[in-house]
């Protein structure tokens, strides 16, 4: 039964955010018995508002509020991202975790650091995060599929010489369990999964965490500020509720799990005379180091019909492009992933005008899709920080972001584009389109973790090192950012954060 | 009637056609301008370039000209109702305009093509494209031209539907 938590009680842990890493928190936190309020902004949606049209969905569960800079994509609803993700659940390599031990210091602007945790450490929260999410291929669920666009991607990998090919390793369904059912290629991954085959934790984590008794869920409630006591520990969290007023929810301890722009904007939001710069920002690194992976797109015309728009838009990877190989001319590495798009994102991803743009379109059927995310260093000066003196409709201040290519980025996003062509023109393509999609989609960084506090925002936890009982339980904490597509690591993030918490609790540290 | 005015003949047809069947659709302040753009010959004619200028740059051979011009209608609603972009599109007819002695529509496509050419890096141009390009390309009447079926759920998705049916690539061989 989902419990109701008094305004003034503070023993509650309240979580901001029910995306990939807040809502885990919370039902991993309530299932151990401790009692839970998670606030999320957006409203609850059903599986019956979910509809196979991509505007109408980005009008119901999109993040509209007022931004400067590049797009960040992201969601604003029960579920948060989870909603819109494509699934792909790749595990970080061990080499990637010790980036700048691997990899050197790349130039005076990066500022690659060695994450404070380990792949082995990691290793039993990715197994049941992969259990929780349902991963093909692991823990005896079966292979994924192999779609058209898999087929084509796989068929001229291997024409290139690539080796480690899978069409699993997404948390979508291939066949019922745990109460969800199995995919049926219904393709708009993207506007929601509309029969909760893919992971979210909408329909998961949520009605999960309401049958422990211990959690309550807020919806429509914008969290504004975190409030602290004379000894500078976390007391509560302000939001402006779904009747337009403002409250105060006390708290035993704060999670901030807002994705990157509404997790920095909270901590810095919530200066007071003792934190002057904001919370956990003692050191001046909230919102900085902002990453979103280098992300690529390729096009292939093929001289025959591949029909992507029958497949989930995602399912396949070609791992072989991983690994550090300097010798490539750029460090880290990228993983190659099928890409499914409707017509709209086809002409947005080729861009420009004229029949250059419209071939690819009026030739939509026989279109085959890459996706590229690669590593991308952290630099300081990409950054998300609060604007001056503009306020949005709910008089907060708008963030602004900033974020440019290093040439790492520039370079592996060549590379990445010189070997898709491959795999196309391998199987005799027409025409090919491919370049950058400058959009925020995988975020993080803006409160990495770091062993010296200098470094980051948070400890190896995700506890700010600044104050003991705030921590961050988004991708927001990623010491770096490694190739993978975030949402897997966030997940066994959020499960390990769960267990210290708890422990924690037990100790009465916290 | 030569070429040109079958151009701007056929682009009134669009967008007389349009106005009937955006009715029932849109909001009302659309109501509000297309009950303007009606009313009035200038309309009219920006309506026809506009319809013409989407379809040069987003061109479909054989996408009926009515599809153009129920987008330029929809852009010219979205323009229209918010202050900071109404008239966008008669800024930009008379940009167009400007380029030449003759008015833009009455030019050969090449003598067109040139002139938008020379305007592609105005911020009204690529505004327009974008407002374009999203509406075109989540047309029904676009949908239907490049065999893009839109929505699955109602028909079970593709899982036994040809998801995987692929069958001409080479073999693992």
């Amino acid at each position: 039964m989902a419990r109701q938590f008094e305004m003034n009680d503070s023993s509650v842990v309240v979580v901001i955010g029910s995306g990939a890493g807040g809502a885990t928190l919370s039902n991993e936190l309530a299932k151990k018995g401790i009692d839970v309020i998670c606030l999320e902004a957006g409203p609850r949606l059903t599986l019956a508002d979910v509809v196979n049209h991509g505007p109408t969905m980005d009008q119901k569960m999109g993040w509209h509020d007022k931004r400067e800079g590049p797009l960040v994509w992201i969601c604003k609803t029960v579920g948060g991202t989870t909603m819109r993700w494509s699934g792909v659940t790749p595990l970080i390599q061990d080499h990637e975790f010790k980036a700048l031990s691997t990899y050197g210091q790349l130039d005076n602007s990066t500022a690659l650091i060695d994450w404070p945790l380990t792949l082995d450490e990691l290793r039993p929260y990715y197994d049941k995060a992969e259990d929780k999410m349902g991963v093909a291929g692991s823990h005896d669920i079966p292979d994924f599929p192999e779609t058209n666009n898999y087929k084509v991607m796989a068929a001229g990998g291997k024409r290139v010489g690539y080796k480690e090919i899978t069409s699993s390793r997404v948390a979508i369904n291939p066949v019922a369990r745990n109460g969800r059912p199995g995919c049926q290629q219904l393709a708009f991954c993207n506007s929601g999964c509309t029969i909760g085959a893919k992971w979210s934790t909408l329909y998961t984590e949520v009605p999960a965490a309401e049958l422990t008794g211990h959690f309550e869920l807020r919806s429509e409630a914008m969290a504004m500020r975190i409030n602290h006591d004379a000894q500078g520990r976390a007391t509560g969290v302000v939001y402006k509720g779904k009747d337009g007023n403002m409250q105060e929810q006390n708290a035993r301890a704060v999670c901030v799990a807002g994705n990157v722009v509404e997790t920095t904007r909270i901590l810095l939001n919530s200066e007071s005379s003792m934190f002057a710069h904001g919370l956990g920002n003692s050191t001046g690194n909230v919102g900085k180091h902002y990453m979103r992976h280098t992300f690529g797109y390729a096009l292939g015309l093929m001289p025959q019909p591949v029909n992507f728009h029958r497949n989930t838009r995602q399912s396949g990877i070609i791992l072989d492009e991983q690994y550090h190989k300097p010798e490539r001319g750029f460090a880290g590495g990228y993983i190659i992933e099928t890409l499914g798009l409707d017509p709209w994102n086809v002409s947005n991803a080729v861009g420009g005008w004229g029949p250059d743009n419209t071939v690819f379109a009026e030739n939509y059927t026989n279109i085959a899709g890459i996706f590229i995310t690669g590593e991308d260093p952290p630099e300081a000066v990409n950054r998300i920080s609060l604007h001056d003196t503009e306020r949005d409709a709910n008089g907060l201040p708008v963030p602004v972001i900033e974020y440019r290519d290093h040439p790492n980025t520039l370079a592996m996003r060549d590379h990445s584009m010189k070997m898709s062509r491959a795999i196309y023109e391998s199987l005799g393509a027409t025409d090919f389109a491919g370049g950058d999609i400058p959009v925020g989609a995988h975020n993080m960084g803006v409160a990495r973790m770091s062993e010296d506090p200098k470094d980051g925002v948070t400890n190896r936890w995700g506890q700010t090192h600044d104050i003991d009982n705030l921590f961050v339980s988004d991708g927001s904490t990623f010491s770096t950012s490694a190739a993978a597509n975030p949402t897997l690591t966030i997940v066994a993030l959020a499960i390990r954060q769960a267990d210290h918490i708890a422990e924690r609790m037990l100790r009465k540290t916290l | 009637m030569n070429d040109k005015q079958t151009t701007r003949r056929k682009f009134l047809v669009a967008a007389l056609t349009f106005s009937g069947a955006a009715s029932s659709s849109l909001g009302i302040s659309f109501l509000r301008s297309s009950a303007a753009w009606a009313a009035s010959a200038n309309d009219a004619d920006n309506l026809a370039a506009m319809g013409r200028l989407a379809q040069l740059l987003f061109p479909h051979d054989g996408l009926a000209d009515g599809v153009y011009g129920e987008v330029v209608g929809e852009v010219l609603a979205w323009t229209a109702a918010d202050p900071s972009t109404d008239g966008l599109l008669v800024v930009a007819e008379e940009a167009l305009n400007a380029a030449q002695d003759q008015d833009w529509i009455e030019l050969s496509e090449s003598e067109q093509l040139a002139v938008i050419t020379a305007l592609q890096n105005e911020a009204f141009v690529a505004g327009i494209r974008e407002m374009v390009r999203f509406r075109l390309y989540n047309h029904p009447g676009l949908w239907k031209h490049i065999n893009y079926p839109g929505s699955s759920k109602e028909h079970g998705g593709y899982i036994n539907r040809g998801f995987n049916d692929i069958d001409w690539l080479p073999g693992e061989s």
